[in-house]
């Protein structure tokens, strides 16, 4: 009996050695699910991360020479999708959205922007998703290889261009959150143009108002906002790209107001989802000098032509011969114009197509 | 002058800064905070990227000049100056808070000094590196560097002004060489072309809308203008 008793464990004993082989199995899968994922899996998952949890993070954000420390502030309250990123050095400029506003701060200029997006726009959850299909026609996703960076484990995962017209990433996946601890926007030759590097974050359950409120008073500076009667008042945008770069397809059309802009502009978006181009048309005004040619903000390129008394500006993260080549493909679609009325059609094949 | 300092602790970072005027932008890097905080970025940024091609030394001078940014960059009191070393040590208090989880990529910052003393163990560690006679250079010789902040070789010689800040008896010089900043084919964005890539912010991905916005907030942005090209009095409206 005393045997008995030593031999076979307690029930506690016996219950406790059970959870523990449970939670080492349960791990054990967790781990394999997480080991087996492919490199899109976790790029859904980062993208899953960015848009739907809550998280105060602080950055590096280098391009060539230039190095600045932000802090970004997401927060979702349901359908609320609260952001804030602010630059903690020399401009203090930030930018933050609340619903379908986008507030923009510039000290340095003691200005305010209040830009709105369009109601019937997409939401911020239906934004083109990089592990959308189809992306594997333009580009090749690749890594997943576990890699250290600042004392965690984190996934390299890599989205190769398959030509000129689309910038490639390199992300450093946390293991554990999700978030991309580092991203490097590069050309087609891999060789980085800008990238992101974090240096805390912060995953919060609650982050409360007071974390979107701006560091500076802004009661005195200039406030420009964008005015949706403008919008609303204009005709539909009959404006159309002829020809786009492989991969890419419309996604939205519609008329905007900018603000501080008495007239409204024709904006088209164009993706291939993971790089989206916008293309603004509006009337050129009188006596106005048309700036045209190539421009860049960023790592976003931009270029500016005429097209029908029109001033067509092209912007996106894309380089600057994709933005050149949007541009001049754009026509009027209008029923007096000779062109041929556009569809919501992809680019399709390694050139640059007519749009069927 | 923003871009001077940041070409002098390149052009210090990357080894390129002549032995006598690194020592002198070292003892100042001592004592003003902001040049130790763009140093401590610096630090980290390279460490990260060079530990990805495995120069492994570089994640302990990352991890350190990571606990001198940590300290720095605070949330809820961000600088309104131009300056994130003031910020209020939230991090304790942050610490503190239930149901947070911080991920602290470094070690836990003891105080200002740790800062001071990352930036010269790393100025050390890395001015021996770079030595060109040291058998590690080769590694980083011949491994490409992926982000370049090293300024251009060209050098100018620019005055700083020194008098208000340093006193008489540091004896120190009020010239660096500096070498010229890389030129970027970026053009001053217009402030339409500032508001086109605000709207289209609003229509991009998760990932790349922070790039279009960073364009903008960023250093590179501050040279550009917002707001309506010509400001007709109409544009403008009260808050």
């Amino acid at each position: 009996m005393r045997l008995d008793s030593r031999l076979a464990p307690s029930k506690s004993g016996h219950s406790r050695h059970s959870l523990t082989v449970i939670a080492s199995l349960s791990m054990l899968l967790l781990a394999g699910v997480a080991m087996g994922a492919e490199p899109k899996e976790w790029l859904d998952r980062m993208n899953k991360a960015l848009t739907t949890r809550n998280y105060v993070g602080v950055f590096t954000h280098v391009r060539g020479t230039r190095a600045e420390t932000l802090r970004i502030i997401h927060r979702v309250r349901g359908r609320d999708v609260s952001e804030r990123l602010l630059s903690l050095d020399a401009s203090g400029r930030e930018f933050i959205r609340e619903g379908d506003e986008l507030t923009c701060y510039f000290p340095d200029k003691r200005t305010v922007l209040v830009e709105r997006r369009q109601p019937d726009g997409p939401l911020l959850g239906a934004l083109p998703s990089l592990a959308d299909g189809g992306d594997s026609q333009v580009y090749e996703i690749r890594g997943g290889e576990r890699e250290r960076l600042l004392g965690r484990t984190s996934r390299v995962v890599a989205l190769h261009p398959r030509d000129e017209y689309r910038y490639g990433y390199r992300l450093w996946i946390d293991e554990e959150t999700y978030m991309p601890l580092k991203t490097q926007l590069c050309d087609q030759t891999g060789q980085v143009i800008e990238q992101i590097l974090f240096s805390s974050i912060d995953m919060s359950d609650r982050i409360p108002d007071s974390m979107f409120k701006p560091q500076v008073d802004a009661s005195n500076y200039r406030w420009l906002r964008a005015d949706r009667r403008v919008a609303s008042a204009a005709s539909p945008a009959l404006w159309d790209a002829m020809r786009l770069p492989p991969g890419f397809r419309m996604s939205s059309r519609a008329n905007q107001a900018l603000p501080g802009s008495s007239e409204p502009v024709a904006h088209l978006v164009f993706t291939d989802g993971v790089a989206s181009v916008s293309v603004f048309v509006e009337a050129r005004r009188p006596n106005a000098q048309a700036a045209q040619g190539p421009s860049r903000v960023g790592s976003s390129s931009a270029f500016t032509t005429v097209v029908d008394d029109h001033q067509v500006t092209v912007v996106g993260e894309v380089p600057p011969n994709t933005v050149k080549f949007i541009a001049t493909q754009v026509k009027s679609t209008s029923p007096r114009s000779t062109t041929p009325p556009a569809s919501a059609t992809e680019g399709l094949g390694i050139a640059p197509q007519r749009r069927k | 002058m923003t871009e001077e300092r940041d070409s002098q602790l390149s052009a210090m970072f990357d080894g390129e800064l002549p032995a006598g005027e690194c020592e002198l932008l070292a003892r100042r890097l001592v004592r003003d905070d902001v040049l130790r905080a763009q140093w401590s970025r610096f630090s980290m940024i390279g460490a990260a990227l060079r530990a990805e091609r495995g120069v492994a030394l570089h994640d302990r001078v990352a991890l350190r000049a990571q606990s001198a940014i940590a300290k720095e960059a605070t949330y809820g009191h961000g600088a309104d100056d131009g300056n994130a070393t003031d910020a209020a040590p939230i991090t304790a208090a942050a610490d503190k808070a239930a149901g947070r989880r911080w991920l602290r990529f470094g070690y836990p910052v003891a105080g200002a000094s740790i800062a001071a003393g990352v930036a010269a163990v790393s100025i050390f560690w890395l001015r021996g590196v770079q030595d060109p006679g040291a058998e590690n250079l080769q590694a980083n010789t011949t491994v490409p560097t992926t982000i370049i902040l090293a300024p251009e070789p060209a050098s100018t010689t620019v005055a700083v002004n020194t008098a208000a800040t340093q006193p008489a008896a540091s004896a120190e010089p009020g010239s660096y060489t500096t070498p010229a900043p890389s030129s970027t084919t970026s053009l001053a964005p217009s402030a339409r072309l500032a508001n086109y890539v605000v709207a289209h912010s609003e229509y991009s991905g998760p990932l790349t809308r922070r790039m279009a916005l960073l364009g903008i907030v960023g250093a590179e942005g501050s040279d550009a203008s917002v707001g309506p090209d010509a400001a007709p009095a109409e544009d403008v409206d009260a808050p």
